[in-house]
């Protein structure tokens, strides 16, 4: 059995965003939750400035608090190492939410794609409503809507339950990759089998050194970041006093 | 109709009344959902949950309390021992009603039976709590029979003191292993739940028994309660000791999320660095039962278990949102640094509906179970 695993290599990274967006589009991802998000911090002084972005999805750990401390095994690990949650046993108490340490949970807080059941048009007798679009595609809750999400997981999560990245565990079955790999322009991420010394994802491992998000609490997460983006060039320098 | 039989009408349509504005709240919950609640992906957990547990804790405290005679054998206060029970009872009623209605989804709650996970301690916490209350509820109904000494219902009554003993520690382990959030992390949570609920159930027993004294004019002689003032003035003198010392290592430590904690604006305000509701809520009703006249007057005793009552769940809130305040990694580009808070009207709803059932059925026994009841 594979354990599954993703390096973002920070060099190509170019922050476009396409992976939180094909995320959206793949998971039918509600407003206000976010299955890929990113960290962004700026540091320094003008012109002395750098920024930093940084990816960021669930992190499928090994030890996974979540899983740790979901009380009815919603929240559990697949054999194949990705953290999944079933929305049926979920009693929606947020403790995978409170005790993430990476804050990738969401929990929704009211039935999902509100704006879609709006009856109001933007042009009265010129512009469909927004149900009625809905209604045009017979699809369920939004027109976009992906129905293949529905293979492992509800399509759309219903109000009261939690959700996150799943790997896009539906397409990694089907031998696709997840959705926000395959939809990286810059070829970013790299996706596959960390326990083959083969596979992409152990020979940049081998090659680069990777770091974490906050390894030192022991969660062993299996998102890999490896090398950084900067083109700033310095004179050579000692220093001084 | 006498005076007390107008009070008792009054005083059950208005829980009436409340009742059935919580159901209305239990109703909007289901159908629209926890966006009634002024909580987001950052604070998580708001006053439903900071009811349960205060709620929870007394509950805790009084079952611990009715040990006394019932475990170990403290003849004196057999006459406390019946209502102690049921006190302890109808209060874990009302720290379930809030936790039902925090829950996203209760209706998948069968899978805490069906899926159990032993390393959760929230299911342990749920286990036990559920697990105490039925015994407390046979236990009860043993003792209304008349069967206090059997062999069964001391049985009953060990384990309900073990539980009781235990479910404290579990809800502090809830916040304790919580890596993420090292200001809750460790053991010291769940020290500090277990003298919180023993404190708090005996202000809450004191302040009930001596109202209800007052209101019924019949009840135990007085120097069995200033035993009791005596016990609740150790137990607040040991979480007196306790909270400085956890004020001192969070002022020592150079921890970095320690070091964010102490510039939060502390949400009840403080004097001096000290938190309010510790200063007014703790310390003062502490120092007031040093002075012996004032601990054994029934007015001494009815301030500070009030005082006391206010405090812990005002500190209990204090915790609970100043390890949230703070976005966690990238919620924080969604965010502000800093997250305020205060209750909506729907959880104001979920707290007094919380309280409104456990006064109903404290009135109801008190009116029909015969509390005061000592074995032949």
């Amino acid at each position: 059995m594979p354990r599954y695993a993703m390096v973002i290599d920070l060099q190509r990274c170019v922050g476009c965003g396409a992976c939180s967006i094909a995320c959206r589009n793949e998971n039918n991802v509600p407003d206000g939750i976010y299955w890929s998000n990113k960290i962004t911090e700026t540091v320094g002084k003008f012109p002395n400035v750098r920024h930093h972005y940084i990816p960021t999805l669930c992190n499928h750990c090994e030890y996974a608090p979540c899983v740790r401390g979901c009380p009815t095994k919603a929240m559990h690990k697949l054999e194949n190492g990705i953290t999944m949650h079933n929305p049926k046993k979920c009693i929606g108490c947020k403790y995978c939410e409170f005790n993430c340490p990476y804050g990738v949970i969401y929990f929704n807080w009211q039935e999902p794609h509100q704006f879609w059941k709006n009856d109001n048009a933007l042009l009265k007798g010129g512009t469909s409503s927004p149900r009625q679009e809905v209604e045009k595609v017979d699809a369920k809750k939004t027109p976009y809507e992906n129905p293949e999400r529905g293979e492992t997981l509800p399509a759309n999560r219903p109000k009261g339950v939690v959700e996150k990245c799943t790997f896009c565990d539906h397409r990694v079955k089907r031998g696709l990759l997840p959705r926000c790999a395959e939809a990286c322009p810059a070829n970013a991420r790299v996706f596959g089998d960390i326990k083959d010394p083969q596979s992409d994802v152990s020979k940049l491992l081998g090659k680069f050194r990777p770091f974490r998000l906050r390894e030192q609490i022991g969660t062993n997460p299996h998102i890999f970041y490896i090398r950084s983006f900067n083109p700033a060039q310095y004179s050579q320098t000692k220093g001084g006093v | 109709m006498s005076a007390n039989n107008r009070l008792y009408g009054t005083w059950m349509a208005i829980l009436g009344i409340v009742v059935l504005i919580g159901l209305y709240t239990t109703y909007k919950l289901f159908t629209v959902g926890h966006v009634l609640f002024n909580t987001d992906d950052v604070i998580i957990w708001s006053l439903p949950l900071g009811i349960y547990i205060y709620l929870a804790l007394i509950s805790s405290g009084l079952t611990i309390l009715s040990a006394f005679p019932l475990v170990l054998g403290i003849r004196k206060y057999e006459p406390f021992a019946k209502r102690l029970v049921f006190l302890s009872i109808a209060t874990l009623c009302g720290a379930f009603v809030s936790i039902g209605l925090e829950l996203g989804n209760v209706f998948h709650i069968i899978y805490i039976i069906l899926s159990p996970n032993l390393s959760s301690p929230i299911w342990w916490m749920g286990a036990i709590y559920s697990t105490e209350l039925v015994i407390l509820i046979v236990k009860f109904g043993l003792m209304h029979k008349g069967e206090w000494h059997s062999g069964f219902s001391k049985f009953l009554a060990t384990a309900s003191f073990i539980l009781a003993l235990v479910a404290p520690l579990m809800i502090g382990s809830v916040f304790g292993i919580t890596e993420s959030r090292v200001t809750y992390f460790g053991p010291v949570m769940s020290i500090y739940c277990l003298l919180m609920a023993f404190m708090s159930g005996t202000a809450l027993f004191l302040f009930y028994s001596l109202i209800v004294n007052k209101l019924t004019g019949n009840g135990a002689p007085s120097e069995l309660y200033d035993g009791f003032a005596l016990i609740f003035t150790y137990a607040t003198a040991i979480v007196v000791g306790f909270t400085l010392l956890k004020f001192a290592i969070e002022s020592a430590t150079v921890v970095p999320e320690f070091l964010v904690y102490r510039q939060f604006e502390h949400a009840f305000g403080a004097i001096r660095g000290f938190h309010t509701e510790v200063l007014l809520g703790l310390y003062l009703p502490f120092v007031l039962l040093l002075f012996p006249s004032i601990r054994k007057s029934a007015g001494g005793k009815i301030v500070s278990s009030v005082l006391i009552l206010m405090g812990t769940l005002f500190m209990n809130m204090e915790i609970l949102l100043a390890g949230q305040s703070r976005p966690v990694g990238p919620k924080a580009e969604q965010y502000p640094e800093f997250i305020n808070y205060f209750p909506s009207i729907w959880e104001f709803m979920v707290f007094l509906f919380s309280l409104s059932i456990m006064l109903v059925l404290y009135t109801l026994g008190e009116r029909f179970l015969k509390l005061t009841e000592v074995p032949e």
